[in-house]
């Protein structure tokens, strides 16, 4: 069930997906993290944030949308008290990082980089720049291909960006990302979407809008990595949107990715992340692949 | 702490309990323990209509004859609950519990304390009153409801509360039944009248618990709550249900709660 993504060796292709398994040590009784294939962090910001009010999360057909507001403890506190327990367990670890700011994703790394046991970064590039005029960097080429190259000089490690499906361009900010020195590339973030309260008359959500995951997605997510295969075939691709079984992920595969995140359907069943592993590797055994590389980016065009 | 699982479970009984309410039992052959104030995540039903699992607060816990026995009470309100309203008998769901912190209650505790439940934050009150009703400690059981339809389990309540030499006090907000008025009003009336109470444990809708944290913090009484945050996941991982701290941090409810000592709350929460 080996695979990789770039430089980056994964003993299987499914990951915890950032913002869905907490820093990776939260449902350790369910989900070991050194039995995925790596797990990504929750966003981290220079500083703690506290994150949006409440209601921040809403149920909708086949999906949720959520408007957390990057809440997180802080690269700091991640590094103290996480990272040494995803290390001392062997856990393939990937630093989600985020920033209102291009100088704050170079801090985030810049604190990661004095520690081991970081397999990745992971660009959240769907925040707004608060520099930009609240642009998304994930919205403008321009602007990520110069957030790529200024992280990229800041590392030498793998470097990911998970692009935003709301981008205008999609193929076009993916370029821009590989252009500006991305290693791989994570595809779906959540799709921009509203819950209205018909008797209220208001939003569900206290920030008005927020980002739709869940099984809802996975057809635009799946439409999104096939493209982006199509346009970048050399590019490592992390396909995210939906899976919620093992048939799921080899989906994301065929269509070109190399490796998967599991996110909404940990909430779900908090075991969901390893048993797509087992689903998986029972898929590949009745379908008769010796090598689940075999999927990466094996669909038939007809 | 009692090892969370996650189990599949049979729905073993059910029993109306209001218009709007019933009474679940679910049944596993596996051992499960819980405290009042604990709840479960379940599934209510397969596919992804609901995607998300519902908490419920846990009313009961039972093993006999090799069978745990959950009992459960239940709102319908939306889809998840209408769909374990209608679950046949014997029909297999996912129960991912114990899940969360539950009231603290110590063995010999002297009392008397005061339970005040509004609407169906009844179960861990009434859990807790089985409880304390068997070790002995005494208590009063504030009951309320918006109509006497709606008021849950009376006569359970009532004869919990006397096996504890305590008192039901029934309220309802269009008076239909009991006093007329808000539980925490009844309690405050109480209070007033010189009845002196070691603790207070509650669980209802927020606004009532924002009352009683406010009738606490006046009346310099202890107070644990059972808060009630819409819950995506139950484990602390989606960070949908936060409540501010005193200490200024947002902590999932599901993870750190959902029972919190009013006073560990952020004063802003109640004021």
């Amino acid at each position: 069930m080996a695979t990789s993504v770039g430089a980056v060796r994964l003993a299987n292709p499914v990951m915890a997906a950032s913002g869905t398994f907490g820093y990776g040590l939260d449902l350790i009784d369910f989900c070991p993290p050194e039995r995925l294939g790596a797990v990504v962090s929750k966003g981290l910001s220079p500083q703690p944030r506290p994150g949006n009010p409440m209601p921040r999360i809403v149920e909708t057909a086949a999906g949720m949308i959520n408007a957390i507001g990057l809440q997180n403890i802080g690269v700091e506190a991640f590094c103290r008290d996480a990272l040494p327990l995803l290390r001392a367990r062997g856990a393939v670890v990937a630093v989600n990082v985020f920033g209102a700011r291009m100088e704050e994703y170079l801090e985030v790394i810049a604190r990661c980089e004095r520690e081991a046991g970081v397999a990745a970064y992971e660009l959240n590039v769907s925040c707004p720049n608060v520099t930009a005029g609240g642009m998304e960097f994930g919205h403008d080429p321009a602007l990520l291909e110069t957030l790529a190259r200024r992280c990229r000089e800041a590392t030498r490690r793998p470097l990911w960006v998970k692009l935003s499906p709301n981008a205008p361009d999609l193929v076009a900010t993916a370029r821009a990302a590989a252009a500006g020195g991305a290693d791989a590339l994570t595809l779906i973030n959540t799709v921009r979407a509203m819950a209205i309260d018909a008797v209220a008359r208001r939003p569900v959500l206290a920030n008005g809008c927020g980002g739709l995951s869940g099984p809802a997605v996975k057809p635009i997510a799946l439409r999104m990595v096939w493209e982006v295969h199509r346009a970048l075939p050399e590019v490592p691709l992390v396909g995210i949107g939906g899976v919620e079984t093992g048939r799921d992920a080899a989906e994301f595969l065929l269509a070109g990715a190399s490796a998967v995140q599991v996110g909404t359907a940990t909430f779900r069943d908090p075991a969901a992340p390893l048993r797509i592993v087992a689903e998986l590797e029972r898929f590949c055994e009745t379908q008769g692949i010796a090598d689940v590389r075999e999927l990466i980016g094996g669909l038939q065009w007809r | 702490m009692i090892a969370r699982r996650d189990l599949a479970v049979r729905v073993a009984a059910r029993t109306d309990l209001s218009p709007t309410c019933f009474r679940i039992a679910l049944t596993t052959p596996e051992p499960l323990a819980a405290v009042p104030g604990q709840f479960g995540m379940v599934a209510c039903g397969e596919g992804f209509d609901p995607l998300l699992r519902r908490a419920f607060s846990i009313a009961g816990v039972a093993r006999r004859e090799g069978v745990t026995i959950v009992e459960l009470m239940v709102k319908q309100i939306g889809r998840g609950s209408a769909l374990l309203r209608r679950a046949p008998l014997g029909a297999e769901l996912r129960l991912l519990a114990p899940l969360g912190n539950g009231f603290t209650l110590a063995p010999g505790e002297e009392g008397p304390l005061a339970l005040v439940a509004g609407g169906i934050g009844l179960p861990p009150l009434l859990f807790a009153a089985e409880l304390l009703a068997a070790q002995g400690t005494a208590f009063d059981l504030y009951l309320g409801a918006a109509t006497a339809a709606e008021l849950l389990e009376v006569e359970h309540c009532r004869s919990a509360a006397a096996a504890a030499g305590g008192e039901l006090v029934c309220t309802t907000d269009d008076g239909s039944a009991g006093e007329a008025g808000f539980v925490t009003a009844a309690l405050e009336r109480r209070l007033a009248g010189g009845r002196r109470y070691a603790r207070a444990l509650a669980c209802g809708p927020n606004p009532m618990l924002r009352a009683l944290a406010r009738l606490a913090r006046e009346r310099g009484l202890e107070a644990e709550l059972s808060l009630e945050e819409p819950m995506g996941c139950g484990v602390g991982v989606c960070l949908g249900c936060v409540v501010e701290l005193a200490d200024g941090r947002f902590v999932p409810s599901c993870k750190e709660g959902p029972v919190f000592p009013a006073s560990r709350l952020a004063a802003r929460w109640s004021a």
